[in-house]
């Protein structure tokens, strides 16, 4: 049965300070009590990831990381959840292993397809960004080396 | 200018590599991200960061199994849907709509008036938020028609000219059908946490057994240790007094009342415990009495129809030999050191001392006994030959002086079996079935005191006004009459005996004197006075076996039960039940020790209750008689074996 994944849209709407700050509370609470169940931790670790706060977004992958190691049953939700919290602060290797690792388990996974082409797309993106980078700087060295041995030349 | 393109790469790529994770790839990629990082990566790089970045790479190495249970059931992202607080909100909305638009009815200040609170002069508390749309406003037709014709026309139902609409209404089914499953899935999720807690719960609950045991385990090593302590004071002052010279001869403490660790050969701690590891067969008939000197000492048996108790030597499991002089079976015995006393049916107490039986083998003297026949290369008993009946007929105590052989001394006084006895330095007491108990001197043989137990029986001793009358098994006219019999309650295997022995055991210790007989009482006797001065009833049937320490009284009878008694008090500690007659029992302060009519030896371990049983290579019939000391277990069985147990 493939597994019930929300898609990478649904991160990046977040929950409001209130119902984050409920769930967050009844973390709080079952934490006192040292029983925290899973769906608690969670909720909270989702409402922390869809947050654009990139803090939160690390806590809320922390959290999903304590899950995936305390439950093996829970484990290939998490995979897709942790490659989602990568892929929004930007650690595009680590979504890109998750994400593949989830694939092999469930290749006709709709959602981790998806997730697999943003993560490429954000990849191919900040390539053309350094390509473009790496292009003016060579563009700028050339022109002062020219400017230079013009000068040195004039000289 | 190569190098400062390579060193903007590298500056440029420090602080990314540092949080950005594991890949040290330089490529296009990384090098786009650059301007990104420096501009708004002004942040600090918490440890959390670190920490999430590093734990990545050793969860990706973890196994991923097939989800099961309930989370294949309901996947994380229902549950959230399910358990967010926005998914009671249609339920909220839908309650909304039934929201009815009233004049202001001042409800809560009714109802706190009611209650007798003062209510807020504040009437406005906010009406709950909800969109304008939800609000289904009733025409003002009701206000008005009420204030018109109030008597008259009654007032409508709050619900008439409702309306919703057929569009808010599938929405509201839908919306309900919604919250339906989540209130599955909510159950699922918490049927399993349930199901989590309870399993949690029987571990804790096996632990805390677990710990339970090991602290009667303690108690119980607690219990050894004072043991042995006492044994190794008493050790103490017995090597310092004898290095002082004093009196060598004057004996160790009994061996029934010696409580520490006994001389064990190193060997014996290789032995499985619970094993019986040596067996002695001999004798043909039920073993009667027995008793040794020390663990690997010197064993004295005796059996039914047999009036020779032979003797053993534990390390070897050899006979040694045999007390010859009795004319009847022997009954009843107590060796310490080297010296043995039994009793017999034949109403006489014989001292031997065991270091002659040695000599006694190769005698070939004269017989004089119409006992045993000259067959055999043993004999010569101890010279009750011509000078001294077998029985003097008056009821005059006797005793002959020492003769060669093993036996040292001859007591006689009683009439008829000699069933118990107990000796401890120079004083003996013996108990028969004439119904009386004797004290003797064993340096003079002569009988200091008689105890009369039927006297004591109809005219007991004078009971606290209010306590319950002592309600005998015979009364003192029955118990006169005649000899005593009582039918045995079968064995395990089904075979039973008369049983004769009216006195059952006794005990003594300075002063005091237990006693047990068969009319099932337990008495204790002040033997300065020979009067009993307290009788503890409780048993139905004969007292079989009993024993006694600072603490409790321990009493075994045919009514298959072992009572403890309060020593000082009288009273009844624990009844333990059994299946079949008891006829032995040996207890400290750790456990019990009990022949209670089958194969197996009966242990009980006082600290923890348990009861538990020595099968291994053991008894094939039931066990009657038992010894034990420290590690090392006696007993002799209706199979006319006796067996050695490691405990």
């Amino acid at each position: 049965m493939p597994t019930e994944l929300p898609y990478a849209a649904d991160a990046e709407v977040s929950l409001s300070y209130d119902e984050l700050e409920v769930l967050r509370l009844q973390y709080q609470r079952e934490l006192s009590q040292s029983h925290v169940t899973t769906q608690t931790k969670f909720n909270y670790a989702w409402g922390l990831v869809k947050s654009p706060i990139r803090e939160h977004q690390v806590e809320g992958v922390r959290l999903l990381q304590e899950i995936y190691r305390a439950e093996p049953t829970r484990r290939r939700e998490c995979l897709y959840y942790l490659a989602l919290g990568y892929y929004k602060f930007g650690n595009y290797e680590e979504a890109r292993r998750f994400n593949s690792l989830l694939m092999d388990k469930e290749p006709s996974n709709m959602q981790a397809q998806s997730l697999a082409s943003l993560i490429d797309q954000r990849v191919t993106r900040e390539g053309y960004i350094g390509m473009a980078l790496a292009g003016g700087v060579a563009a700028i060295g050339t022109i002062l080396l020219a400017s230079l041995i013009r000068r040195a030349a004039r000289k | 200018m190569t190098p400062r393109i390579i060193n903007a790469a590298t500056v440029s790529g420090k602080p990314r590599a540092s949080v950005g994770g594991s890949s040290r790839r330089m490529d296009f990629a990384t090098l786009g991200r650059a301007p990104m990082q420096l501009t708004l990566g002004r942040r600090r790089i918490t440890s959390r960061d670190l920490q999430v970045v590093e734990a990545a790479e050793e969860l990706l190495s973890e196994e991923v199994p097939e989800p099961d249970g309930v989370a294949q059931n309901v996947s994380l992202l229902r549950g959230f849907n399910a358990t967010i607080p926005s998914a009671d909100k249609s339920r909220a909305r839908r309650r909304q709509t039934r929201n009815v638009d009233t004049p202001r009815l001042g409800l809560k200040r009714l109802g706190m008036g009611a209650r007798g609170m003062l209510g807020d002069e504040e009437d406005h508390e906010g009406e709950s938020v909800a969109s304008e749309e939800d609000m289904v406003m009733i025409g003002n037709t009701v206000g008005r028609g009420r204030k018109s014709k109030a008597k008259r026309r009654g007032r409508e139902s709050l619900s008439a000219g409702k309306t919703f609409g057929k569009e808010e209404l599938v929405r509201q089914t839908q919306e309900i059908e919604r919250d339906k499953e989540n209130i599955h899935v909510r159950r699922a999720l918490m049927n399993n946490e349930i199901a989590e807690i309870t399993h949690k719960i029987e571990t804790l609950d096996a632990m805390r057994a677990k710990l339970e045991q090991d602290l009667l385990k303690l108690q119980e090593d607690e219990l050894e240790l004072d043991d042995e302590l006492e044994g190794v004071r008493e050790r103490l002052e017995l090597e310092t007094s004898r290095t002082r010279g004093a009196h060598a001869d004057h004996a160790i403490q009994s061996s029934r009342r010696r409580k520490g660790p006994t001389f064990l050969p190193s060997e014996h701690d290789e032995l499985p415990p619970g094993v019986a590891f040596m067996t002695l067969e001999s004798h043909t008939t039920p073993i009667t009495a027995l008793d040794f000197s020390e663990p690997y000492g010197t064993l004295v048996t005796a059996s039914q129809e047999d009036s020779q108790p032979r003797v053993w030597d534990l390390l070897t499991g050899e006979e040694i030999g045999r007390l010859r002089g009795h004319q009847g079976t022997v009954k009843c015995m107590q060796v310490e050191e080297q010296v043995c006393v039994t009793g017999s049916e034949d109403g006489t107490v014989r001292l031997w001392d065991l270091r002659r039986v040695d000599e006694d083998e190769d005698w070939e003297g004269e017989t004089f006994s119409l006992s045993d026949v000259a067959e055999e290369d043993e004999s010569h008993d101890g010279g009750e030959s011509h000078t001294n009946g077998i029985r003097s007929a008056s009821s005059q105590p006797s005793s002959v002086a020492e003769r060669e052989g093993p036996c040292v001394r001859l007591l006689e006084g009683h009439t008829k079996t000699v069933s118990a006895l107990y000796f401890e330095d120079e004083c003996l007491v013996t108990g028969a079935s004439d119904k009386t108990m004797r004290q003797w001197d064993l340096n003079t043989g002569q009988c200091v005191m008689t105890m009369d137990i039927l006297w004591a029986i109809s005219h007991p001793p004078a009971s606290a006004p209010g306590s319950a009358l002592p309600n005998h098994l015979f009364t003192g006219a029955a118990a006169a009459a005649g000899s005593f019999a009582v039918p045995m309650p079968p064995y395990a295997d089904g075979s039973w005996d008369m049983y004769q022995d009216f006195v059952g055991a006794v005990q003594f210790w300075g002063y005091a004197l237990v006693s047990g007989s068969g009319d099932g009482a337990v008495r204790m006797w002040d033997m300065r006075t020979g009067q009993p001065h307290r009788t503890l009833l409780g048993h139905t049937a004969p007292v079989s076996c009993l024993q006694f320490d600072e603490l409790h009284v321990v009493s075994g009878s045919l009514d298959k039960s072992i009572r403890i008694w309060d020593l000082r008090t009288g009273g009844i500690f624990e009844t333990l039940k059994y299946d079949h007659a008891v006829t032995a029992l040996q207890f400290d302060t750790r456990k019990i020790v009990a022949a209670t009519g089958e194969n197996g030896v009966k242990i009980y371990n006082r600290t923890s209750m348990q009861h538990s049983s020595l099968l291994t290579n053991g008894h094939t019939k039931p066990v009657e008689r038992l010894r034990y000391m420290d590690r090392y277990l006696v007993s002799g069985a209706r199979d006319s074996t006796v067996k050695v147990w490691a405990l």
